[in-house]
This record gives C-alpha cells, sequence and structure tokens, in this order.
C-alpha cells in the first residue's frame, strides 16, 4: 500500500546522499527537489548519491521528478549515481535511458565508496 | 488438451482520486498470484495497471471521485488481459506526440513529464484501446512467458 514520501541529505566525503524512503510519485517531487537544493547549498557536492534502498514504487511522475533533479546536477556538472534500486526499477532505468546519465550501484556503501575514491 | 475458456479473476471499481492506482495494482498482482505469469512479468504488468490506472483517474474521469474506474482481470490459455476503463479521452490523445527523449528533457527542451504511455507500452505484451460511446477502455495483454503445455497423443 502507499507509503508516504520523505528524504533525507547527508553529506560524505566527495558527495552527498539524497536517500528517498516511500512511494515516489507525483506528491514527492517539491520534497525531492527542495532536499536536493537545500543539500547542495549544505555540502557542496561534487557527485550526488540518489539512494532508492527505502523505496518500493515509482511511477511516471516520480520519473519526471528524478529526471528535474538530474538536470539540475547535470547543468551544475554533479555527476549522479543510483543505489539500492530493484531489478524492476533498474530496467526501467534502462528502457527510459536514466541509467545512461546515472551511475547506477547495488547498495549505498558501493555508491559512497566510489563517490569517496573519485574526490581523491 | 488446454482450457480454452475465458476465466475471469478480478472485476472492480476505484473512485477517481488520485494515489487510487496503488489499489489497482495491488488488487490485480492479488488476482494474477496464483498465474502462470513470471514475477518479472507480473512486475511489469504492475507498472503498466498504475500507470494506465492514473491516466484514467486524471484524464479519463478528471479526477471526479464518483466516476469510477472499473478493473477486470481475466486469464484464457494463460494469456492475461487487464482492461481498464474510464468516461473520458484515450491516452493516446493526451500525452506528448514524440517519444519522450531524455536529452531533450534533460535540456529543457521537453516537459519533465510525459513517461506514462512510454512505461505502459514497454511493460507489456500489447497495449490496445477501445471506445464504445462515453466508455474508453485500454487492455494490457501479458502472454505467459512459457507456452502452456500441448498434450500429444501416440
Amino acid at each position: 500500500m502507499n507509503t508516504t514520501f520523505a528524504v533525507g541529505v547527508r553529506g560524505v566525503e566527495g558527495g552527498m546522499v539524497v536517500a528517498l524512503t516511500g512511494d515516489i510519485d507525483g506528491s514527492a517531487s517539491a520534497a525531492l527537489s527542495e532536499a536536493y537544493q537545500r543539500g547542495v547549498e549544505e555540502n557542496n557536492p561534487e557527485r550526488v548519491l540518489l539512494d532508492f534502498t527505502a523505496t518500493d514504487y515509482i511511477n511516471s511522475s516520480g520519473i519526471a521528478a528524478i529526471v528535474s533533479v538530474l538536470a539540475q546536477a547535470r547543468a551544475q556538472h554533479r555527476p549522479v549515481l543510483a543505489s539500492g534500486l530493484s531489478d524492476h526499477y533498474r530496467e526501467i532505468f534502462e528502457i527510459t535511458r536514466l541509467s545512461d546519465f546515472i551511475e547506477l550501484h547495488g547498495d549505498v556503501d558501493e555508491a559512497v565508496t566510489q563517490i569517496r575514491q573519485a574526490s581523491r | 488438451m488446454s482450457d480454452s475458456s475465458a476465466r475471469e479473476l478480478a472485476a472492480f471499481t476505484l473512485a477517481s482520486e488520485p494515489g487510487n492506482e496503488r489499489q489497482a495494482l495491488a488488487l490485480v498482482a492479488d488476482a494474477l498470484s496464483q498465474s502462470g505469469l513470471s514475477p518479472t512479468q507480473l512486475e511489469k504488468l504492475k507498472t503498466a495497471v498504475a500507470e494506465a490506472t492514473m491516466n484514467a483517474i486524471e484524464h479519463g474521469n478528471h479526477d471526479q471521485a464518483d466516476v469510477l474506474v472499473e478493473v477486470t482481470v481475466v486469464e484464457q490459455d494463460g494469456v492475461v488481459v487487464v482492461a481498464i476503463t474510464d468516461r473520458g479521452g484515450a491516452i493516446g490523445d493526451l500525452e506528448p506526440p514524440a517519444e519522450p527523449n531524455l536529452e531533450d528533457k534533460l535540456a529543457g527542451l521537453q516537459t519533465p513529464r510525459g513517461w506514462g504511455l512510454f512505461l505502459i507500452r514497454h511493460m507489456v505484451d500489447a497495449v490496445d484501446e477501445v471506445r464504445d460511446g462515453d466508455r474508453h477502455t485500454v487492455r494490457l495483454t501479458v502472454h505467459p512467458s512459457t507456452p502452456p503445455a500441448i498434450t500429444r497423443s501416440h
């Protein structure tokens, strides 16, 4: 059933992690964009990780919200990574070609390690 | 010998309120829990059902809660057809005519939205639309991943 969207941001060496929880649909768009902007102001990250570990539903409006954040990050020359996608949503990222612009990792630790190594 | 009769696995209605697409996908998934669809096919169908139901709620019935979205799930020889009916326009009339182009969206040349029909078409084997008076139905068809066994006589 529906789970309310929540987003948390934390800085890591070389980047920031945007942890997404709950359903990513149209109602998540404003909160995701706001969290991204706040996180950028506070952390000035080189790279941005979107962590989907606690998400099990993304609809087309959610895809649009992710595209919006990706567009902002690319305009700021901040590479975007993603972690924690299920096989189903990994396939959707491939079909929509989001995976051409977002580096996919299996879990958040693997992605954070990548961000740290890339910053050194 | 295969059973060629169609079996209705579910039939239900939903109020046209945003978010009710989650109920649709849950009920369809429940109806198909014993079907021959693979887990991957079922996940894809759930996404297609959610998107088609969202379209029916928003664009077909214009978020009028008292105008119901009708959903039926039918299986015949392993082929699953989910029909989603609203009282409004065709989805093809409402989505951007061109395929969504991510480069254009990232460059601000296309709206970030417009993925619904694209997702539906990639998630199931066939999508077709039927009009009957003010009833507009989207039919999502999924074929079994493994063809039904054929009984041979010797």
